[in-house]
């Protein structure tokens, strides 16, 4: 199948446009025809083949040859689909929401250009991943952590623009995220915060600047390419107690929640801490067949038989304590002493594991910010190779967290699937990620899947609840149900965008933003 | 072009192949440790577990398999394969993949000799 064109660019302007790219990057770094096939969604939802495909990529390496390539965009009215690594796979890879973009793929572009140990921080270019970062700190011996999310392999920068987590207590990626330079539509350099003053070198430690604080529309959105990025770095602690404690009713959900809002707040509760259901840490080491050879959802009675094989329960809280023992020691005995009060709770350390392989013994790890991806065992569960996360966000209620939970794993069920979720903690909210595992190259399941997850997100609105980050199918659908006061919100975004991007050529329909010549149709 | 018939092309590709030289295959073991080892490693990597059940023990760890076939292994870097996602050339560039190829495919060549 031909690669399929944006609207309003002919075959004949696209290759004019990519010789123009091969000018500025090397013929190497085009990739046209076959080589295209890499960026197309992995795990794709639609059953529509011409939605989600790139036309070409291109693929430069430093921010000169960005502005160059974006001039030339501006001038053939081609999209450019930015990725940093393009590894953001449960929501899309590296394939665009308008077939025909060329897919801006920046992963040459991987300088650490500094790490500073005295005040912690990294400047890095989008095509750093942790992994990169992690050994540059290990073979230097330096002594600073990083915060990971679960894909090891991602960008530090797409990871924190994307609004992704952790679990140490720098989880929230874009809250540490510290100045930013920005290659804008026009081919304009931008440095946001204490960036924009000449010779300034608190760049990496005041965010905020003068002015208003821009950093933000730049994130989760398509008003400017980033090329530069700082995010802080925790300082390696004197001490590190990760723990597990174990729940062995679903209804425990309420009662564990309650109890982590006071412990998070008073920050008793360190870290980015996440309570993880049955099914998802039961699947990272083991396959579902191990337990039942019958198709669905697994019954109660399997449930038990997971829970007392493998010593985990129907939820399980994985923390971690960090600081000089005599603080971790007295934050310890508040945090068992409070969870204690729920009948059948288990405390473990990693010491009193014996499995190995262990849920604690990973986590342990990833709480402590080494880089992996030993996460995605969960997509040996039941040997469907897809998935998709469905976020919605909670506040800290038990009320909330339970509802939450009945609602989504009820639905997921219906369908067919198992729960399969996690309630990552935040300060004052919960994100409630369920990964729902799939045969992408079944049709039917696909359809299935997209019927389920329209109504997860139609129930959750109709309930007052929002997801914080989609895939690229969903993009519209979501942001549809950010429409309060008339989707006041979307238009202030199409103001932006109409502003900073008149042609339109920055990531099309990014996060349900699209340009003025390709609104017609849309949202709002 | 379906992945049937890219693995009987990969067999004749293999039988054109020259016996990687000693520093390619270093360079095509950094290029697997660096893209390929946390998923395909021994012990519980997901992409070992997942051969080792789909294609029975003796296969899941790619680098003790001598039927890997450079052509095979080309496409599924490039395409992916169920829950494996597909490689770009910007990372993954074809100088790597062929130095990985060279790698994968060690163990066949050696038993040709």
């Amino acid at each position: 199948m031909a690669e399929p064109l944006p609207p309003g660019v002919t075959k004949e302007r696209m290759a004019d446009a990519l010789e123009r790219f091969r000018k500025i990057v090397g013929k190497d770094w085009v990739f046209s025809g076959e080589k295209v096939a890499s960026y197309h969604d992995p795990y794709t939802i639609s059953n529509d083949d011409g939605r989600y495909k790139a036309h070409a990529a291109v693929a430069p390496e430093s921010t000169e040859q960005v502005q160059a390539i974006v001039k030339i965009a501006n001038e053939f009215r081609v999209p450019l689909w930015t990725v940093s690594r393009g590894k953001n796979f449960a929501y899309g890879g590296a394939a665009p929401v308008l077939s025909g973009s060329v897919v801006l793929d920046l992963s040459r572009m991987n300088r650490i250009l500094e790490v500073n140990e005295k005040f912690g921080y990294a400047l890095v270019e989008p095509g750093v991943s942790y992994f990169d970062l992690y050994k540059y700190i290990q073979d230097r011996g330096m002594k600073l952590w990083l915060d990971v999310p679960d894909p090891g392999w991602g960008s530090v920068m797409g990871n924190a623009l994307d609004h992704g987590v952790g679990y140490t207590p720098y989880g929230d990626h874009f809250g540490v995220q510290c100045g930013m330079e920005v290659v804008l539509a026009n081919g304009e350099l931008v440095r946001t915060g204490m960036g924009a003053v000449p010779g300034n070198n608190t760049w990496q430690l005041f965010k905020y600047g003068f002015g208003p604080y821009v950093d933000g529309i730049f994130s989760q959105s398509n008003f400017g390419i980033v090329t530069k990025m700082g995010i802080w770095l925790m300082p390696e602690p004197p001490g590190y107690q990760p723990y597990m404690i174990t729940f062995p009713r679903e209804e425990d959900i309420e009662q564990i929640v309650e109890i982590v809002r006071p412990l998070r707040l008073n920050q008793v509760i360190q870290n980015a801490a996440t309570i993880r259901s049955l099914v998802l840490d039961a699947s990272i080491f083991s396959t579902k067949s191990q337990y039942t050879s019958d198709k669905g959802p697994i019954p109660d009675s399997v449930a038990k038989k997971i829970m007392a094989d493998q010593e985990i329960g129907m939820w399980n809280f994985c923390g971690a304590l960090y600081g000089p023992p005599p603080v971790t020691d007295a934050l310890w005995t508040a945090i068992r002493d409070s969870f204690a009060k729920i009948p059948g709770a288990k405390f473990y350390f990693p010491q009193d594991r014996k499995r190995s392989p262990d849920i604690l013994l990973h986590r342990a790890e990833t709480m402590k910010g080494v880089p992996k991806l030993t996460e995605f065992g969960f997509l040996n569960w039941d040997g469907g190779g897809g998935h998709v996360g469905f976020s919605p966000v909670s506040p800290t209620t038990g009320h909330d967290a339970l509802k939450q939970y009945r609602m989504v794993s009820n639905r997921v069920r219906e369908f067919g699937f198992d729960y399969s979720g996690l309630m990552a903690i935040g300060f004052r909210e919960l994100h409630h990620v369920t990964v729902i595992v799939y045969d992408q190259t079944n049709p039917q399941e696909r359809k299935k899947l997209d019927e389920l997850f329209g109504i997860l997100v139609r129930e959750a609105a109709a309930e007052g609840y929002g997801e914080y980050r989609t895939h690229i199918h969903y993009m519209d659908m979501i942001a549809g149900t950010y429409n309060w006061n008339n989707n006041a919100l979307m238009k202030m975004n199409q103001t932006i965008k109409d502003a900073l991007d008149p042609n339109g050529i920055l990531s099309p329909g990014k996060s349900g933003i699209w340009p003025k010549h390709l609104r017609e149709g849309k949202q709002p | 072009m379906s992945r049937f018939a890219l693995l009987l092309g990969g067999a004749s590709a293999l039988a054109c192949a020259a016996t990687p030289a000693a520093g390619e295959e270093l360079k095509g073991k950094e290029v697997f440790e660096q893209y390929c080892s946390y998923c395909h490693g021994p012990g519980v990597a997901p992409g070992t577990v997942q051969l080792s059940r789909t294609r029975g023990k003796e296969k899941g760890l790619l680098t003790e398999r001598t039927d890997l076939q450079p052509a095979y292994i080309e496409y599924i870097v490039r395409h992916g394969l169920k829950s494996m996602p597909p490689f770009v050339p910007s990372d993954l560039n074809e100088a790597k993949l062929k130095a990985l190829v060279g790698f994968l495919t060690k163990q066949e060549a050696a038993g040709k000799k």
